[in-house]
C-alpha cells in the first residue's frame, strides 16, 4: 500500500486582483510532499512560493484547487484549525511573553494541561539548546537566538508539516551555515516534514530532500538536489541553479543518449540527451563553469575552444574566469579550484583555449 | 573650538524657546502663587493662606459642577476608548487598502472641525430631541462628550498599533489561537499601553471641554469649567485660583499615573 502525502498540492491556483488586474500568484500548480521530507520551494522573489506557503498555512485561500494534508482537503480550513506550523521570515515572536511561554503558546492555545505544557517546553528548549535563556524576553537574546524559539515554538505542538519561510535569511553567513546544519538536525530527530521556502539556491541544494524550483506561479521542476544541478528541465531552471553556459547548436546523430552537436563557437561537442526527448535541428548545450578548464590556445589536442580572458575573479576557494568566445559575443565563465601556492597561469588580455570535461555537456530541453 | 556639528544648534533657538517657555509657565505660575493669597485682591499679595481652597471645598456647586466633570469624563472617556479601539482595529490590522485613508480622514475629521460648529449643531440637534423625548438629564452633554473623545482615544491606540508587526496575530492564528484568543493573548496586552493612553487623553480632554458643554448642557448642569466661566463673568476672586489649582493638580495626577503604569510595561 502506498504511504499518503503528507501534503498533496492539487491544480491550485490563487488569483489577486479582478479584471484586467488579476494576477496568477500561483497557476494551477501540482505536487506531492512526501511523509518526513525535507522539501524545498526554491524561485526569486515574486515566484509565487510564499503564497504557496501561506495557502498550505491558511492564511490564503485557494481561488481553486486541492490541498490534501495526510488525505484529507484542508483548503478552506482556518489555520488554527490546521496542524501545520510556520517559522516566520520576521520570526513573529510574541514580545511580551519570555522565551518559554512563546514556546508554550501552541499548546496553551490547545488547552493542554499545565504539566504537559512545562514538560514540553523543557523538551524544546533542550532540542533547540536554549535551556539558560527560559525566562528572558524575546527583545533581550540575538537573533540566532530567536531564530532558535521561533523553531522551537512552531515545534512544540508537534505539528504534521512544518513551513519555514525564508527563516534563515536575516542571519549572517557564518550563523546561516550552523543552522542550516541545526534545521537538517531537528528534522532528523523530530520526523517531521519540513516545507522550507528559499531563494537560496546553495540553501537549497545542500539542505533538501527533493527540490521544487517555482517562477511565475508554476512549478518548473521537481527532484533531488543532484537532478536539479545535473539535469535542468529547461532555461530557467539551468540558469537560476548555480551559473551556467548556454552554446547554440545543430544536433546531428544520437546513439546511446549522446548526441554529436555542431557549434559554431565550439564546433563538434558530444552532449547528453535527457531521455524520452527527440532532440532535432537547433538547441541549447548547457556547460557548468567548473566542468572546464582553462589551457593554452595552442593545445589543439585539448582545447575545444579558444577566446579571450577578460576577467579574473579570485574567489578564495576557487577562481572564476570570463572569456570572451572566438565569435566574438559568447562570454563563457568557467571556475577552477584553488591549489596551495599556485601561481597565476593566465592574466586578463591572454589568448586562452578552453578544454571540456567528458560528459560535461548536456543538451536542453526547450 | 570646533564644536560638533549639529543641526540643533542654530542662531536664536534658545530665545525662541525661553521665550515660549515663559509665555506659557509664567501665567500658570503666578494663577497658582496667587491662589495662596490671604487677602481678597489679585493685585497684592497679603501672605501665604489656604483660605481659598477651604472656601472652595465648601461652595456646594463647585463640588457639584466638579462631580459632574468627572462623571461625564469617566463615562464618555470609557466608551470613547472602547469604540476608538475597535476603530483602530479595523483600520491597522490589515494590509493597506483602497479608501483606507479616506476611512482614516472620517474618523479623524472631527480633530478639524472648528468646535463651535459642533456645538450649535449639537445644541439645535439635541433641543429636538428633547422635545420628542422630555428627557433632558446628562445624556447628552454624555454623548457629546463620547463622539468628540473619540478621534483623541484613536490617535495613540493607532499609532501603537502602526508599529505592531502585522505576522504576530497570524503567528498566533498558526499556533491554534481563534480570532478572539489572538486579539486576547497577543494584540490586547500588546495595545494596553495605547488603550491607557488613549483613555487619558480622552478624559483630559472632556474633563477640560467648555465650548460644547456650554450649548449642550441644561439649566443646572455646570460643569467645573462652565461654572468657572460663569463665575469669572461676574467677579474674579481668588477661589477662582485655588479651582484652577486643583483642576491642574488632577489633569498632572492622570498624566503622572498614565506615566507611571506605561513605563511599567515596556
Amino acid at each position: 500500500m502506498a504511504e499518503l502525502n503528507a501534503v498533496e498540492i492539487r491544480q491550485v491556483s490563487k488569483i489577486f486582483g479582478f479584471g484586467e488586474f488579476a494576477f496568477a500568484a500561483v497557476d494551477n500548480t501540482s505536487v506531492s510532499i512526501r511523509q518526513n521530507e525535507f522539501f524545498t520551494l526554491l524561485g526569486p522573489s515574486g515566484c509565487g512560493k510564499t503564497t504557496l506557503l501561506r495557502l498550505i498555512a491558511g492564511f490564503e485561500y485557494p481561488t481553486s484547487g486541492e490541498i490534501l494534508l495526510n488525505g484529507e482537503d484542508i483548503a478552506a480550513m482556518p489555520p488554527f484549525k490546521r496542524p501545520i506550523n510556520t517559522v516566520f521570515q520576521s520570526y513573529a515572536l510574541f514580545p511580551h511573553m519570555t522565551v518559554a511561554e512563546n514556546i508554550g503558546f501552541g499548546l496553551m492555545m490547545l488547552g493542554k494541561p499545565k504539566r504537559e505544557i512545562n514538560e514540553r517546553v523543557d523538551a524544546m528548549l533542550k532540542l533547540v539548546r536554549m535551556e539558560a535563556l527560559a525566562g528572558r524576553r524575546t527583545s533581550q537574546i540575538s537573533g540566532g537566538q530567536q531564530q532558535r524559539v521561533a523553531l522551537a515554538r512552531a515545534l512544540a505542538p508537534q505539528p504534521k508539516v512544518l513551513l519555514l519561510d525564508e527563516p534563515l535569511s536575516a542571519l549572517d553567513y557564518k550563523l546561516r551555515k550552523d543552522m542550516q546544519i541545526e534545521l537538517k538536525r531537528l528534522q532528523a530527530e523530530t520526523g517531521i516534514t519540513f516545507i522550507f521556502v528559499t531563494h537560496d539556491q546553495e540553501e537549497a541544494l545542500t539542505m533538501s530532500d527533493r527540490i521544487a524550483v517555482m517562477s511565475s506561479g508554476k512549478i518548473l521542476q521537481v527532484g533531488n538536489p543532484r537532478e536539479i544541478y545535473d539535469a535542468p528541465a529547461d532555461r530557467f531552471v539551468a540558469d537560476f541553479i548555480g551559473e551556467t553556459n548556454f552554446l547554440k547548436g545543430r544536433i546531428g546523430s544520437v546513439a546511446n543518449g549522446i548526441a554529436d552537436v555542431d557549434t559554431p563557437v565550439a564546433g563538434r561537442i558530444s552532449a547528453t540527451v535527457p531521455q524520452d526527448f527527440h532532440a532535432e535541428g537547433e538547441v541549447t548545450v548547457v556547460l557548468r563553469p567548473e566542468h572546464a578548464t582553462l589551457c593554452p590556445p595552442d593545445r589543439a589536442d585539448a582545447s575545444q575552444m579558444t577566446g579571450t580572458l577578460e576577467n579574473v575573479v579570485y574567489f578564495g576557494t576557487d577562481t572564476h574566469y570570463h572569456v570572451r568566445l572566438s565569435d566574438g559575443e559568447t562570454l563563457f565563465t568557467l571556475r577552477e579550484q584553488n591549489k596551495p601556492l599556485q601561481v597565476a597561469r593566465f592574466a586578463a588580455g591572454d589568448r586562452v583555449g578552453i578544454a571540456l570535461e567528458a560528459n560535461a555537456a548536456r543538451v536542453l530541453r526547450n | 573650538m570646533a564644536r560638533a556639528f549639529s543641526i540643533r544648534r542654530q542662531r536664536g533657538f534658545t530665545a525662541i524657546a525661553v521665550a515660549c517657555f515663559v509665555a506659557l509657565y509664567l501665567p500658570i505660575g503666578v494663577l497658582v502663587f496667587y491662589s495662596f493669597n490671604a487677602g481678597e485682591s489679585l493685585a497684592s499679595f497679603d501672605g501665604i493662606s489656604l483660605r481659598w481652597f477651604a472656601k472652595a471645598f465648601q461652595n456646594q456647586q463647585v463640588i457639584d459642577a466638579s462631580i459632574r466633570s468627572l462623571q461625564i469624563a469617566s463615562v464618555a472617556a470609557v466608551v470613547a476608548t472602547i469604540a476608538a479601539t475597535m476603530a483602530a482595529l479595523a483600520t491597522t490590522r490589515t494590509e493597506p487598502y483602497r479608501g483606507l485613508t479616506l476611512k482614516y480622514a472620517f474618523i479623524n475629521q472631527p480633530l478639524m472641525i472648528p468646535e463651535i460648529v459642533t456645538a450649535v449643531a449639537l445644541l439645535i440637534f439635541f433641543a429636538r430631541i428633547k422635545i420628542w423625548t422630555g428627557y433632558s438629564g446628562l445624556g447628552y452633554l454624555i454623548a457629546a462628550h463620547t463622539a468628540f473623545c473619540i478621534p483623541f482615544a484613536y490617535l495613540p491606540i493607532r499609532a501603537r498599533l502602526e508599529n505592531m508587526d502585522l505576522t504576530l496575530e497570524k503567528a498566533a492564528a498558526d499556533l491554534y489561537a481563534t480570532p478572539w484568543n489572538a486579539f486576547r493573548y497577543v494584540t490586547l496586552p500588546l495595545l494596553w499601553p495605547g488603550i491607557l493612553a488613549g483613555f487619558m487623553l480622552a478624559f483630559v480632554i472632556s474633563l477640560d471641554d467648555v465650548v460644547i458643554t456650554e450649548f449642550v448642557k441644561s439649566a443646572g448642569q455646570d460643569t467645573l469649567p462652565t461654572y468657572m466661566l460663569g463665575q469669572i463673568r461676574r467677579s474674579i476672586t481668588p477661589e477662582m485660583n485655588a479651582i484652577s489649582t486643583l483642576f491642574l493638580l488632577l489633569s498632572i495626577g492622570v498624566v503622572t499615573v498614565f506615566f507611571i503604569v506605561n513605563r511599567k510595561r515596556v
